[in-house]
């Protein structure tokens, strides 16, 4: 019963949703509700080795799943006055930490003093990437997934502040700037359990110039962890309480390993190309911070060539940390430290990136607003580079994983 | 017989070699729009710009979403498949930097809902076209 309710509500939207206009006075446009969603089925990852697409979501430790891809989204427009409208975008999908704060994904003020130039407020999309404020939207990208080493890396999906964006047309093609500030954060889950991450400030800019087949862009940003919940929190206080001569390399281990009060400047280069035929993208980072989990560089090259509705693409990636932190056990000058050693190696090791993916793929448009596609992803990580995986174990040789998604995506 | 093939024979020569008659983008008679250009046309139908150099600003309409001569259009217009360019309003709709064009239901209700709104831009098949409106851009058949 509850099932052909929930059917009928579905519908009801679509129909909503899709209403051409019957009255040809169109009046002003008060509310507009529009939706996105992804049907789909995964098979990713090992027994001891878990593949998340993202920190914030479960990972999958192999056989088949339909939540590691799904997601629906609902986002209502209003339009309050002129030139003031207002937006509200929920999210449902498998998450690490359900919660209605989570669930909110945007909701946020915006105003248009000019036709060139917007300011927002509020809860917004994090801008970092080509895909960054749609990443949810399967609909709107080629392939079943953001390509895990570049988009997984920077799992966060929204901020608290404001942006203020310009754009217009300067030849060879329409040119946008944006700034914004504010605070973000997320609830995300890592090989040793759950971590709470709050950074603040968040400030950055990004510009872009998009012609008829091109696009480039330019992005960097700049934060402060400022509260970092870890698990691994009583780990560190022991490693602060030992003293130099017994073990010099500590204090050092501890700053590199320790999240709070660090900077992180992330940069980065995205470069599409779209045609009739062609739609190759391409994304290029680099992310420092003398905290080591967010220190590393990851890009991709994505290739997809059209055949009527059917798209079929390749993708190459890779993401690698920085330097491997390494003990050096013969600095240890008392006894009874080792275990505490090869404690702080595993977890050194556990935030240690290093992989890179081969991905194959179609996408049928099958139908307007609706798409099919189905990816083969094949992995290489390198001994101790799981770090965007869930370890259940160390990752003590070098593995491969394979994944395959099919997916249904459709907006409304 | 001799008639019927004549008229075939007329059909086939009248008929555009791609089935597709000129479109035409149009406006409202009253509107202080003479003439666009087709990079501006572009620019108001892929979201970039609510309004023109002048400040003024307009609402592009749309012909239905699964509809061949909206296809038609956004192919002669920007040289992409449909799919591309439903992929490319979907990223903008839910980055909330635009809105996609209003949806007409037909040829007919395109030139009645111009008609009535000043402030609108839309486009439709050449037969379809009356006094009415004014023609701001033609995308040619041959295009």
């Amino acid at each position: 019963m509850r099932k052909t309710t929930s059917c009928r509500c579905i519908l009801l939207l679509i129909l909503l949703c899709n209403q051409h206009i019957h009255a040809f006075d169109l009046g002003t446009e008060r509310l507009r509700l529009s939706g996105f969603g992804t049907l789909g089925v995964t098979s990713a990852g090992k027994e001891k080795f878990g593949l998340q697409k993202d920190f914030i979501h479960d990972a999958q430790f192999g056989g088949v799943s339909v939540l590691t891809d799904s997601v629906f989204g609902l986002q209502l427009d209003m339009n309050l006055f002129q030139d003031l409208s207002m937006t509200v975008q929920a999210v449902a999908e498998d998450r690490a930490r359900q919660n209605f704060n989570n669930i909110v994904d945007w909701a946020y003020l915006s105003y248009r003093p000019t036709p060139s130039t917007i300011v927002r407020a509020g809860r917004m999309g994090i801008d970092l990437f080509m895909l960054s404020e749609y990443r949810n939207v399967g609909y709107a990208y080629l392939w079943t997934h953001p390509v895990v080493e570049f988009y997984k890396p920077i799992s966060l999906s929204h901020y608290e502040g404001f942006d203020f964006k310009y754009g217009r047309r300067f030849e060879p093609g329409f040119f946008e700037f944006k700034v914004y500030g504010g605070q973000t954060g997320s609830d995300i889950k890592i090989s040793n359990g759950e971590l709470a991450l709050r950074m603040r400030p968040f400030v950055g800019a990004n510009a872009s110039l998009e012609s008829d087949n091109w696009k480039v862009r330019l992005t960097y940003a700049t934060t402060n962890t400022s509260r970092l919940d870890t698990p691994f929190q009583s780990l560190l206080n022991t490693l602060n309480q030992i003293p130099q001569t017994a073990w010099p390399q500590a204090a050092s281990l501890r700053n590199s390993l320790t999240g709070k009060d660090k900077q992180t400047h992330y940069y980065s280069i995205g470069l599409a190309y779209d045609d009739s035929q062609w739609t190759v993208q391409s994304e290029f980072a680099m992310m420092t911070s003398k905290w080591i989990s967010l220190d590393m560089t990851n890009g991709y090259l994505s290739v997809g060539r059209r055949f009527g509705p059917v798209t079929l693409y390749t993708v190459g990636s890779y993401a690698k940390s920085g330097k491997r932190l390494r003990i050096d056990p013969t600095q240890i000058t008392v006894s009874g430290l080792d275990s505490l050693a090869s404690t702080t190696q595993l977890l050194a090791d556990a935030s240690h990136t290093d992989q890179n993916t081969i991905s194959l793929g179609a996408r049928w448009d099958f139908y307007p607003r609706m798409a099919l596609k189905a990816q083969w992803d094949h992995t290489w990580v390198r001994k101790n580079g799981g770090g965007l995986l869930l370890l259940k174990e160390p990752l003590d040789q070098a593995i491969t994983l394979n994944t395959f998604s099919l997916n249904l995506n459709f907006v409304f | 017989m001799q008639y019927l093939i004549l008229t075939l024979a007329a059909m086939i020569v009248l008929l555009p070699e791609n089935g597709w008659a000129d479109i035409v983008v149009i406006v409202n008679p009253d509107s202080s729009i003479v003439k666009l250009s087709r990079r501006q046309i572009i620019d108001i139908y892929m979201g970039r710009n609510p309004g023109l150099e002048s400040g003024q600003k307009i609402q592009p309409l749309d012909q239905p979403i699964n509809s061949a001569v909206r296809a038609e259009f956004y192919r002669k217009l920007t040289g992409k498949p449909v799919s591309a360019i439903n992929a490319y309003w979907a990223r903008l709709l839910f980055t909330g930097r635009a809105f996609p064009p209003l949806l007409v239901e037909d040829n007919k209700a395109m030139l009645n809902t111009v008609l009535k709104n000043p402030n609108t831009v839309g486009y439709l098949e050449s037969q379809y076209l009356t006094e009415r409106v004014k023609v701001v851009y033609k995308l040619e058949k041959n295009e």
